[in-house]
């Protein structure tokens, strides 16, 4: 191996942001001298023939479930461990500012448990329905598999995503100020196929979801909510869904709080009223400045975030054309338009979407500009198709004091130095 | 005291040493048994003490020994007596905790199965190093167990859900099958604020008291005030409106059949479903004793009287208004252009609080 190979595969192992700016300096450094320099030395990369040029590598029976490539491993969901009490009723964040594209891989979509990863062996998993309901069934994964199938893409945010952010700006990096979101292409039956087949009594006008693992976690869903677009999913992504995001099955609850989402699904209960049951009460109600809470905070509102530039995705390559990316959704339907401002929200300008405009599915845009190296105050801000445009921090806290937890959608900005760094800012 | 521990202990480890030729140590199976104790106890690399110590190198070790680990005065007590974590002595423990040491603060009752605790021990004896590794089933033999257990396990399972006595779905598709009330009653025990689905049963404060002691307490604090990050159960009246608002039962919670809802379905954390009904009713007037909801010690919560409970927070909740705040509400076309009269400025960074993890080789920029 070339010292050079060494040098470029020390640094992707280990692409501390202290080294990616040294890359950054060094590349501006080289890109401002090459117009003295005498003659530039070509790259060995293409003269010397690499290892990977000559050697035959693996065959197909090593990786019989494949696996990112090894200078991929920074790409990982990452924790805040002062945030909760214990690993296993905590949450992690995507890695948004990695990845592109509207969809999420899932091994990367960001997890919640309350009880930890509940382990369930297909064979051994139950989908009950009872309640109000003509016939009180028992479903086997087998049974639910020969129901009528749907494929939709959806986002499911945690409604605390941004929570840390309420008061200023707190976590130095868009993993953590927006990562409990992620974007997944579902295989299920819709909910309402399942709920027929038991008969809804007339006067059953709630559901109960209610999960197989140690929290048993249960959320209260009105009925039309149910009939309209809930599925029951087994495929995340075309595979089964993972252990940690509920297999083998969880209900979708398109738009809506992603603690509605109730994994390892076992049962679910018809009433005629709501169950006010503690992921509804004690949490996921929003504290009001005058000391009131609402509750049934359901959608999750219009919201977008860049994802790169931001504070662990640097600019490296100097000035020059930059290319600006970042995700919008909203629980209200598609996305109208995202705009941006490079200037901390005094001018605006729109962004391009592109790849598929689902509804209540992420939205990808890029923005292409030519930086300066000069000193950038980024935000973005996204209008649903039911014209709700995304607030600022300020307007956010004018309505609901600094302690209602849930629900931040607000504009984000990240501060962008000469030097490419970025940071996450409150401006005036 | 150390002789008779001793003496106690060699007669331990004869019984175990019969019994144990037949009783091959399962690793796999021995982790999975871990998973009660994993709420409590850390193991592996970087593990860190939680509720109670990390038990990495535990074998071996003299009890009570961690420096960063506040004991119980008893188990203190025992270390300086002699008691060393050996196969033996893990094993006594395990099956009584309180048997060994009276006044352990580990609230668990202990492993009765005896195939348990010898896995268990098998495998935390993976994180001790310089002792014997205890010799475990062969690889071969332990998938094969395993293979025909999983076997078995399909095989009745869905033999339990085509038994030709279930009635069939009358529904569209014909899928699925009715539901027997015994299975319905197993899992439907959800409660409401109206009252609807508790169960017949009481308890009263003071029977509620040794039972979050014993149960509660180790995360929850001795009078509901929350140890580490664990919630808060009691206190914070009046702090709703202030900088740092303490939401508890009695500061926020809106209805009580919540809290019987809860600890029925998900507490003790890591032994859910283990208590019963009456212990629930018990616990649940415990923490209305705590918040001063009720003040009697001898007062009795059953379901007679629990729809006469109100909570003090009830009516401050509200439905979703949020379409009506003034961004919202105003449906006007943004601003793009000269939004603002001055530049803008930045007005607080992150940086300065610095709670930001760092993730390995990502250094916090300079």
């Amino acid at each position: 191996m070339s010292e050079h190979d060494k040098r470029e595969s020390e640094s992707t192992h280990n692409p501390s942001r202290r080294a990616l700016l040294k890359a950054g300096f060094a590349g501006g450094a080289a890109v401002a001298t090459s117009g003295v320099a005498a003659a530039a030395t070509p790259d060995p990369l293409i003269t010397e023939i690499q290892d990977w040029n000559r050697y035959l590598g693996e065959g197909v029976d090593a990786r019989p479930y494949g696996m990112p490539s090894e200078f991929e491993s920074t790409v990982v969901r990452r924790n805040v461990p002062w945030l909760t009490a214990d690993a296993v009723a905590s949450v992690n964040f995507t890695p948004l500012h990695e990845l592109d594209g509207v969809i999420t891989p899932n091994g990367l979509c960001f997890e919640r448990h309350h009880g930890g990863i509940a382990e369930i062996n297909k064979a051994d998993h139950r989908l009950m329905i009872n309640g109000l309901v003509e016939n009180e069934l028992v479903f086997t994964m087998e049974d639910i598999m020969r129901f009528p199938r749907e494929n939709k893409a959806y986002f499911l945010e945690c409604a605390a995503n941004s929570g840390m952010e309420w008061k200023g700006a707190q976590l130095n990096g868009c993993q953590f100020t927006h990562g409990m979101v992620h974007n997944v292409m579902y295989t299920g039956v819709p909910l309402k196929y399942i709920l027929e087949e038991a008969g809804i009594k007339p006067e059953g006008k709630w559901i109960l979801p209610e999960g197989a693992d140690a929290s048993h976690m249960t959320r209260s869903i009105p009925m039309e909510k149910a009939l309209d677009d809930c599925m029951i999913a087994f495929k995340m992504n075309g595979e089964a869904l993972r252990p940690e995001q509920g297999y083998p099955l969880r209900i979708v609850v398109p738009g809506w709080e992603g603690n509605m989402w109730v994994k390892w699904l076992r049962r679910i209960e018809v009433g005629d009223k709501p169950w006010h049951h503690r992921e509804e009460t004690s949490k996921y109600t929003d504290l009001m400045e005058d000391g009131k809470a609402r509750r049934f905070t359901w959608e999750m509102d219009v919201k977008s975030v860049i994802t790169n530039p931001s504070p662990q995705a640097p600019i490296t390559h100097g000035k020059g054309h930059t290319v600006l990316t970042g995700l919008a959704w909203s629980g209200f339907g598609k996305i109208k338009r995202v705009d941006i401002s490079i200037d901390g929200g005094r001018n605006w300008k729109t962004a391009r979407i592109d790849g598929p405009s689902w509804s209540k599915s992420v939205h990808r845009f890029y923005y292409e500009f030519d930086w300066d190296g000069s000193e950038l105050l980024l935000q973005s801000r996204a209008i649903d198709e039911a014209g709700h445009v995304q607030p600022t921090k300020d307007d956010l806290r004018a309505a609901r004091g600094g302690n209602s937890i849930y629900h931040n959608n607000s504009i984000q900005t990240w501060h962008i130095r000469p030097d490419g760094s970025a940071e996450n800012v409150e401006i005036s | 005291m150390l002789k008779s521990l001793n003496r106690l202990f060699l007669a331990a480890v004869i019984l175990v040493a019969a019994s144990s030729v037949v009783q091959a140590a399962d690793l796999k199976a021995g982790k999975k048994v871990f998973k009660k104790c994993a709420a409590c106890h850390a193991v592996g690399e970087g593990a860190k003490n939680k509720v109670g110590p990390h038990l990495n190198d535990v074998f071996g070790r003299t009890a009570g020994a961690l420096d960063d680990f506040k004991y119980s005065k008893a188990m203190i007590k025992a270390g300086e007596e002699g008691l060393v974590w050996t196969d033996e002595t893990m094993d006594a423990f395990l099956l009584k905790p309180k048997k060994l040491i009276k006044k352990t603060k580990m609230a668990f009752s202990g492993l009765k199965k005896e195939k348990d605790r010898v896995n268990i021990i098998a495998y935390l004896k993976t994180f001790s190093t310089g002792v014997e590794e205890a010799e475990p089933a062969s690889e071969e033999e332990q998938s094969a167990n395993e293979e025909t257990a999983t076997t078995q396990v399909a095989a009745a399972s869905s033999a339990s859900n085509t038994n030709q006595n279930y009635q069939k779905s009358q529904g569209k598709f014909g899928l699925g099958r009715i539901a027997l009330n015994e299975e319905v009653t197993a899992w439907d025990i959800d409660i409401r604020p109206d009252g609807k689905g508790l169960p017949v049963g009481k308890g009263t404060v003071a029977m509620g008291e040794p039972i979050f002691a014993e149960q509660c307490a180790s995360c929850h604090g001795d009078f509901g005030e929350g140890i580490d990050r664990w919630p808060v159960l009691a206190g914070g009246q009046g702090t709703l409106t202030e900088e740092r608002p303490e939401k508890t039962v009695g500061s926020y919670w809106p209805y009580l059949s919540t809290v019987y809802d809860y600890i029925r379905r998900a507490m003790p954390f890591g032994n859910a479903r283990s208590l019963s009904d009456d212990e629930v009713y018990a616990l649940t007037a415990y923490v209305l004793y705590l918040n001063d909801v009720v003040e009697d010690e001898e007062f009795e919560l059953s379901n007679e009287n629990f729809n006469d409970i109100r909570l003090p927070n009830e009516e401050n909740f509200y439905p979703d208004d949020r379409s009506e705040e003034a961004h919202y509400a105003d449906k006007s076309e943004p601003c793009m252009k000269d939004c603002k009269p001055e530049p803008a400025r930045v007005v607080m960074r992150a940086m300065v609080l610095d709670v930001t993890p760092e993730s390995e080789g990502e250094g916090s920029l300079e």
